[in-house]
């Protein structure tokens, strides 16, 4: 499904990743783990177009993406403070996507109505989004990028800073949600607890990388 | 409030309310009462009249649109890129803002053809200089507190670039465009020194129609009308303005994240190559018609105007003049616009008033100001019209708004922690304010400084109504050489243009320097 092989990144002279290889099969939910700094971020946002690798090839479906543009991967990333769009309320976050692609008022209506009640949040769809509690907006961030019905989902530490009741809560959610829907996850976190809840396999970003 | 400035702060709004009822509110008051005794209205109805409404209103509309549109590139450049002279750049564009509207005025009669002088697209293009820079740094500013990850969340929904910039970019920086825009129009519409030195008798606004009915017509009572009408349409505007000045912060506030990098790739290189020196051109090419202008005497290069403006008594009695109101206005502007702000904050509420009281002059405008002064203090034991310090009072009055809102939000913005903790380090309340707030706003003070300096030194529109023979300032020099014949006469006009253009580039310099993150 989601394949990178030797994958390098550089910043100004420091080396990020050093020849990272990575395989995620279809419908799997694999947790990738690593101290701070490590370059966790920087993979999530290789694979998702928005950083440029230095050398190495993503490979997703078979088809080579490793050039294509952020905006017609199909991958869906959700951040570490989520990252809804201030201007829109709930519905038109979630919606965003779908207007993109020209899918018709109506329709796109039904798919936020559905997503919505999928993640409990029916009736804050007319909300503002800077209005929202922390665990809201982690969900209404993750109902938005799987509407969008991305090819693969990445999530970028989508629990941090939540207190331990909530986090214990969203991450049962999160997990039903993923399996329920056959996604397929890149999930990065530093917490082994977490990652054992919710992943099929663990990884260590620093095992990835042939030194 | 802040607890341990309550006491002091009542006596710190003492002088700004003096000083703003006597020159300010007495004035306009004065404006009113005679207006509505002399019964001219009818004015406002005359096609004269009708058509200097319409010219300064559609002037204004164009020239804020073709400005925000042009602002739009350079902004995006100067707030997401890092490339070697942005700083400088930002500088720059940012020094036609604070010319003296006289000075942009000649500089676009020299460099512009003589078949478009005293035209509308003359005063537009002029327009359009001024405010540029302006409009660059309101959108500038608001475009790098736009998180980058809410673009690349976008992106990975599926928005292409041009996408991206209308569904996120563009509507999160809708506001800081409509508050510039309002801020332009207002500029535009008010516009005097522009207007009187490229508009001619054949292009007025209701500025330049005010002074022109006031000082050369006789006709006071049809500029108190013009006054009116104008107070009424600039307050409106100005209410608009603080309105859409008011940010939600909740959606600016995610701002961990730089969002300036260097350029990715060659097409954003020569984007941004293009755009620097395309605008570089645009600001240097009328300063530097001027000071070729003040050099070249027929078809030869001389230095003859130069001579003349440090011999001549005349011109060096109107370059000693605008120093000493310089220097009065710095002392004066500074000294009300810090009590006001720091009776704003440290006070209680009641004194907000004072915000709305300081904002007074900008909605008055220079010349209704200047109109207002002189039918107000023309009668004894305060007829102070032949006083010096009436002028270097009027341009005080100008910057005391601009001085406030620069050391403002320093005051406001001071954790109050820092005093907290000064104070069990054993601190009066004195020490406390000279070792904290005043150490820290000490580069707003600074830079407020430079900025009324700026403003005494361009000052024309009250200047143009309180000046007498022997208190001319450098502007009102420039207009009045221009109005004279003879070339070796205009070339001292640019010579001291060329003064005052270079006293408000190291105005600018001082204003970046302590603009800078290492002064904040």
């Amino acid at each position: 499904m989601l394949d990178c092989r030797n994958l390098v990144v550089t910043y100004e002279s420091t080396p990020v990743l050093q020849n990272l290889s990575i395989y995620i099969g279809a419908g799997e939910i694999v947790a990738l783990t690593g101290p701070s700094g490590s370059g966790k971020t920087t993979l999530l946002r290789c694979i998702a177009g928005l950083e440029v690798v230095d050398s190495g090839t993503i490979h997703l479906s078979g088809e080579e993406i490793t050039a294509k543009p952020a905006h017609l991967r199909r991958i869906g990333l959700v951040f570490q403070d989520n990252q809804l769009f201030p201007h829109l309320n709930v519905a038109e976050n979630i919606a965003y996507s779908l207007k993109i692609q020209g899918i018709k008022q109506k329709l796109v209506d039904e798919k936020v109505a559905e997503v919505l009640e999928l993640v409990g949040l029916t009736h804050l769809s007319q909300r503002e989004v800077i209005k929202l509690s922390g665990g809201e907006a982690k969900r209404i961030a993750v109902a938005r990028a799987l509407v969008a019905q991305p090819k693969v989902l990445l999530l970028d530490e989508p629990l941090s800073g939540l207190d331990p009741e909530l986090h214990t809560r969203l991450l049962q959610d999160l997990g039903n949600l993923l399996r329920s829907r056959g996604t397929t996850t890149l999930h990065v976190t530093h917490d082994q607890d977490e990652a054992k809840a919710i992943a099929d396999r663990i990884l260590d970003i620093n095992e990835l990388m042939q030194h | 409030m802040i607890n341990a400035y309550r006491h002091t702060s009542k006596w710190l709004v003492v002088a700004p309310i003096v000083v703003m009822l006597l020159f300010v509110v007495a004035p306009v008051l004065n404006i009113f009462s005679m207006a509505i005794q002399i019964d001219s209205f009818a004015l406002l109805t005359t096609p004269t009249t009708r058509n200097v409404v319409w010219f300064t209103t559609w002037q204004a509309i164009i020239s804020t649109i073709v400005v925000l549109f042009l602002a739009m590139p350079i902004a995006a450049i100067t707030a997401n890129f890092d490339f070697f002279g942005r700083r400088m750049l930002i500088s720059l564009i940012s020094v036609p803002f604070i010319l003296p509207t006289v000075v942009v005025g000649v500089a676009f009669l020299e460099l512009l053809p003589t078949s478009i002088h005293r035209s509308a697209l003359a005063i537009i293009i002029a327009h359009i200089y001024f405010n540029f820079g302006l409009v660059v740094r309101i959108i500038s500013t608001r475009w790098q507190q736009i998180h980058p990850h809410l673009e690349d969340a976008a992106r990975t929904l599926g928005a292409s670039r041009t996408r991206l910039f209308l569904t996120v970019t563009l509507p999160l920086l809708k506001k800081s465009l409509r508050s510039a825009g309002l801020l332009v129009f207002l500029m535009c519409f008010t516009s005097y020194g522009v207007v009187r030195i490229l508009g001619g008798p054949a292009r007025s606004t209701i500025e330049t129609e005010i002074y022109f009915r006031a000082m050369q017509l006789g006709d006071v009572s049809g500029a108190l009308v013009l006054s009116i009408s104008q107070l009424v349409v600039v307050g409106v505007l100005i209410l608009l303005t603080t309105q859409f000045g008011t940010t939600n912060s909740a959606e600016f506030r995610q701002t961990i994240y730089s969002r300036i990098r260097r350029p990715q790739n060659f097409g954003q290189k020569l984007f941004i190559a293009s755009i620097a020196l395309i605008s570089t051109v645009a600001v240097l090419a009328p300063l530097v018609s001027v000071v070729r202008r003040s050099i070249l005497v027929g078809e030869r290069t001389n230095f003859f105007a130069w001579h003349i403006i440090f011999t001549d008594p005349e011109i060096f009695k109107s370059l000693t003049t605008s120093l000493k109101y310089a220097v009065f206005t710095i002392a004066v502007s500074t000294t009300i616009g810090l009590f006001s702000a720091c009776a704003i904050i440290y006070g209680s509420t009641r004194y907000r008033f004072l915000n709305i009281l300081t904002t007074l002059p900008v909605v008055v405008s220079a010349v209704t100001l200047g109109l207002g002064l002189i039918i107000t203090f023309d009668v004894n034991p305060i007829d102070w019209r032949g006083a010096w310090l009436m002028m270097p009072i009027a341009h005080c009055l100008v910057a005391i708004p601009i001085v406030m809102r620069i050391i403002s939000p320093t005051i406001r913005d001071l954790p109050n922690g820092l005093r907290d903790a000064s104070q069990t380090l054993g601190a009066t309340t004195w020490k406390m304010w000279r070792t904290i707030d005043l150490r820290i706003i000490q580069p707003a003070l600074l830079t407020a400084a430079a900025v009324a300096c700026a403003v005494s030194l361009g000052e024309f529109g009250a200047s143009s109504f309180l000046v007498r023979r022997n208190n001319e300032t450098l502007p009102l020099m420039i207009s009045r050489l221009l109005s004279r014949p003879g070339e070796t006469i205009q070339a001292q006009a640019y010579a001291i243009a060329t003064l005052l253009i270079v006293a408000c580039v190291a105005i600018i310099g001082v204003v970046d320097y302590f603009g800078t993150e290492k002064h904040r």
